[in-house]
């Protein structure tokens, strides 16, 4: 959440061994090694047990204590979120554990996304088109934000904006708003000419209460749902 | 595709159009496919009169087309019951565009020939007397003083008008003979020159009634009689032996007793409704690309498809002229709206309409995808749909999965439209029990076995359940209008001291709710000839046709 200003949690993982380990009972030691063994795909609390054998109680205290201090920490795991996963504080969990980029505690950054999102629309917008090296180019000089992008990350959010249909997919032709452009590169540009990210164009059947109607397949000439007695017919032709 | 409701729709249709013993007749054909008489009869518990009637309306209103099968003994020793009738689901949908044809109509030319079509939407089939009884009949009562004979000539020169632009063509043969069934994968030899058109192995039964029952090419659109001031391309009618003869005979000896009569008078014209599809189809095109890209382009589109329109007129050799970058950039000057393009924004137009040029000897040649603006069309109608019923999450989810066209995993799914992992077997699941997804299960058998649900868009199933669903729309929309009209009768009745509201207010508020009702009914016609119509195999052909022509 705190990305858009805020520390980088894109820390670099340091690797230093200098950590205060020497004063650890033996079933600290054998948890602490464990867990660091895994690196930085952290470990689950069960696995843990299986691992050393240790009784739970055991296993519980250890863990405590090496939290305390602060050897190890826990970290959600974006693929089951009910377990409880420990990690080395030398590392940073990788993507696989944390979902990547896009995930704040374990839950979708949307106010980040749709953030990052509408920076990208805007800056479309503003080039008319633009290739995913110029969109990177931009959000960099921007630096509206704390975190470096990759393009990869870009990407991903500008395929997202080509699914929302706010942007669309062209090739260049070399030509006028291209002519910066190599013919046959992929650009973007937004879809709506005047810029505001208004909804898609509604179709014919989408913009009648039978085309949003749950009881569709209920409703028949003379049923109990019918189009004489329908709620939905009335309340539009309420005029 | 004839879906149930689209069955329904148009039995409606029948029924507020003819009443509701033709559309029971009109149901039964629908349903059970062709029918002889007595099987109507039996099927609907109906007098052999009332079917008969029914059997005349429907075929004066080329709704229906009878045919009958080769008999193994020579086709007088048939019995007469032979006869078959076929209900012809297009041409009812189409009576519901009749006021988008006279639009198309007016655009072109003038209100003579307006009339013209008028008259032939009106009764179905007409002969040239007949439209020249009906024209005189208006003049008389728009107290005109034209004479008689200036009358006729003006019906012959509109009606020439109007079958030169294929808007009006010969009705087709009453009652082809077919080949029996049992010879139908031989190759039909007699149908002479036909043969060429149907040389497709796996044509439906209705396909090949009325390949049989169309007049040939050169006599479609051309010669209201024998005699030289006649327009067209004379081609005796002795050429195409067997079939023609055979029904010309039936014709006589029909069931239904349609009265013979000389030659001349025989000769029955109808509107082409083919013709207004494609029109259609064109403007449906036009209007697309002008959405989705900008005016420039739909301006050469159009430019396009009026330039090989003309060219399909002329004589066949003529269309193997491609049309280059000049042709285009000639036609584009001619129209309003082109003339300040420069042969640069031409070109980039074309490019943005997705053809690259393909030179040829040192001409640019260009010819533009119409099946695909029809398709990227389609996906807008359904994801709208999409948007509207399962929100903006799932309007993602659901274009990633139709641009893919293959089987995706929910967290794969999740991922990439950025969709809370818990969330998006939800709303996958909500897609998939209203049959807009298909979902196959994955069994994994590894260290821990586990299930991966997999998800695609089956776009040939969906696009059924979405053209049903429209056509159901299309019925809801057509009964309340019936259930407003109702009302407005009984207001109407009403003494006027019960009445609430004043007469006037009461009366125009029902008016604009019928407006507004019968205005989205033809806006939905526009989305269901999109799903219905525009992918007709026939008009595909001829768009291949066009396409042959920009290659050669
Ligand atoms: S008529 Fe009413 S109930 Fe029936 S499908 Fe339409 S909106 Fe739904």
């Amino acid at each position: 959440m705190s990305r858009l200003q805020g520390p980088s949690p894109l820390k670099r993982k340091r690797p230093d061994s200098n950590t205060p380990s020497g004063s650890l009972t033996e079933h600290e030691r054998l948890l602490y090694d464990l867990i660091r063994s895994k690196q930085d795909m952290a470990i689950w609390t069960r696995d843990m047990k299986r691992e050393t054998n240790l009784p739970d109680n055991v296993v519980t205290k250890s863990l405590k204590s090496l939290q305390t201090k602060k050897l190890i920490k826990e970290v959600v795991n974006i693929q089951n979120k009910g377990r409880k996963h420990y990690i080395a504080t030398e590392f940073e969990p990788s993507m696989e554990i944390t979902g990547g980029t896009w995930y704040a505690e374990g839950n979708l950054d949307t106010e980040f996304i749709n953030f990052l999102k509408k920076h990208c629309v805007k800056i479309i917008y503003e080039l008319k088109v633009a290739t995913l090296e110029g969109i990177l180019d931009t959000i960099r000089r921007s630096r509206a934000f704390n975190v470096e992008f990759t393009t990869q990350q870009v990407e991903e959010i500008v395929n997202a904006l080509v699914l929302d249909n706010e942007i669309m997919e062209v090739k260049s032709n070399g030509i006028g708003e291209f002519d910066s452009i190599p013919v046959g590169r992929v650009c973007y540009t937004c879809t709506s000419k005047g810029g505001d990210t208004g909804e898609p164009k509604i179709g014919a059947l989408a913009s009648i209460p039978c085309g949003v109607c749950p009881q569709i397949s209920l409703c028949t000439p003379d049923g109990i749902i019918s189009p004489k007695t329908c709620v939905y017919f009335t309340k539009w032709l309420d005029f | 595709m004839v879906t149930e409701y689209g069955i329904k729709f148009t039995v409606n249709l029948i029924n507020n159009h003819f009443g509701n013993l033709v559309a029971k007749v009109c149901e039964n054909l629908l349903r059970r496919g062709p029918l002889t008489l007595q099987l109507i009869v039996r099927y609907t518990e109906l007098t052999p009169q009332q079917v008969k009637n029914s059997l005349l309306i429907l075929i004066q209103h080329n709704c229906v087309q009878a045919f009958s099968y080769e008999q193994d003994g020579g086709l007088e020793d048939g019995p007469k019951s032979n006869t078959q009738y076929m209900a012809l689901f297009n041409n009812i949908l189409h009576r519901m565009r009749f006021s988008k044809f006279l639009e198309i109509m007016s655009r072109e030319f003038d209100d003579k020939c307006k009339e013209l079509l008028e008259g032939l939407l009106q009764h179905g089939r007409l002969t040239l007397k007949q439209m020249v009884e009906r024209a005189k009949d208006l003049a008389e009562r728009a107290k005109s003083r034209k004479k008689e004979g200036i009358c006729e000539n003006l019906v012959q020169e509109s009606l020439v008008k109007l079958f030169t632009a294929r808007y009006v063509e010969r009705c087709p043969a009453s009652e082809p003979v077919l080949a029996a069934r049992n010879k139908e994968d031989t190759p039909a030899k007699k149908r002479g020159p036909k043969s060429a058109r149907t040389a497709e192995e796996s044509q439906t039964l209705e396909q090949r009634v009325l390949a049989a029952a169309a007049p040939m090419e050169a006599q479609r659109f051309s010669a209201i009689t024998n005699n030289e001031s006649a327009v067209g391309r004379e081609t005796s009618m002795d050429d195409s032996p067997g079939m023609r003869v055979g029904a010309k005979r039936k014709y006589d000896a029909s069931e239904l007793h349609i009265e013979p009569a000389a030659e001349e008078e025989v000769i029955l014209w109808r509107a082409n409704f083919e013709e207004f599809i494609r029109c259609l189809r064109h403007k449906a095109c036009i209007e697309n690309v002008r959405e989705r890209l900008d005016d420039g382009a739909a301006t050469v589109l159009r430019a396009m498809l009026e330039a090989t329109r003309s060219l399909e007129n002329k004589v066949k050799t003529e269309k193997s002229v491609p049309l280059s970058l000049n042709n285009i950039f000639e036609e584009v000057m001619k129209s309003e709206e082109g003339r300040g393009m420069t042969l640069d924004l031409v070109r980039a137009s074309l490019v943005q309409l997705g053809c690259s040029p393909s030179a040829r000897g040192t001409d640019e040649s260009y010819k533009i995808d119409l099946k695909k603006i029809i398709e990227l069309a389609q996906n807008d109608e359904v994801e709208s749909i999409v948007l509207k019923r399962y929100g903006r999450d799932a309007y993602r989810m659901f274009r990633l999965l139709s641009k893919n066209g293959r089987l995706v995993e929910t967290d794969k799914i999740a991922n990439t439209t950025f969709v809370e992992k818990k969330d998006a077997p939800k709303i996958l699941y909500k897609l998939w029990k209203d049959e807009y997804l298909h979902m196959e299960k994955l069994v994994v058998a590894g260290a821990r076995q586990s299930q991966f649900l997999l998800w695609k868009v089956n776009k040939p199933c969906l696009w059924k359940h979405v053209l049903d669903e429209m056509f159901h729309a299309a019925l809801n929309l057509s009964q309340r209008v019936a259930y407003e009209r109702e009302k407005e009768k009984e207001f109407l009745n009403l003494p006027v001291d019960k009445q609430v509201m004043s007469q006037e207010e009461r009366l125009n508020r029902l008016k604009s709710v019928r407006i507004v009702l019968e205005s989205s009914l033809l806006k939905l016609d526009d989305a269901l000839m999109l799903f219905h119509d525009f992918e007709e195999s026939s008009l595909l052909k001829l768009d291949d046709a066009i396409m042959l022509s920009h290659d050669l």
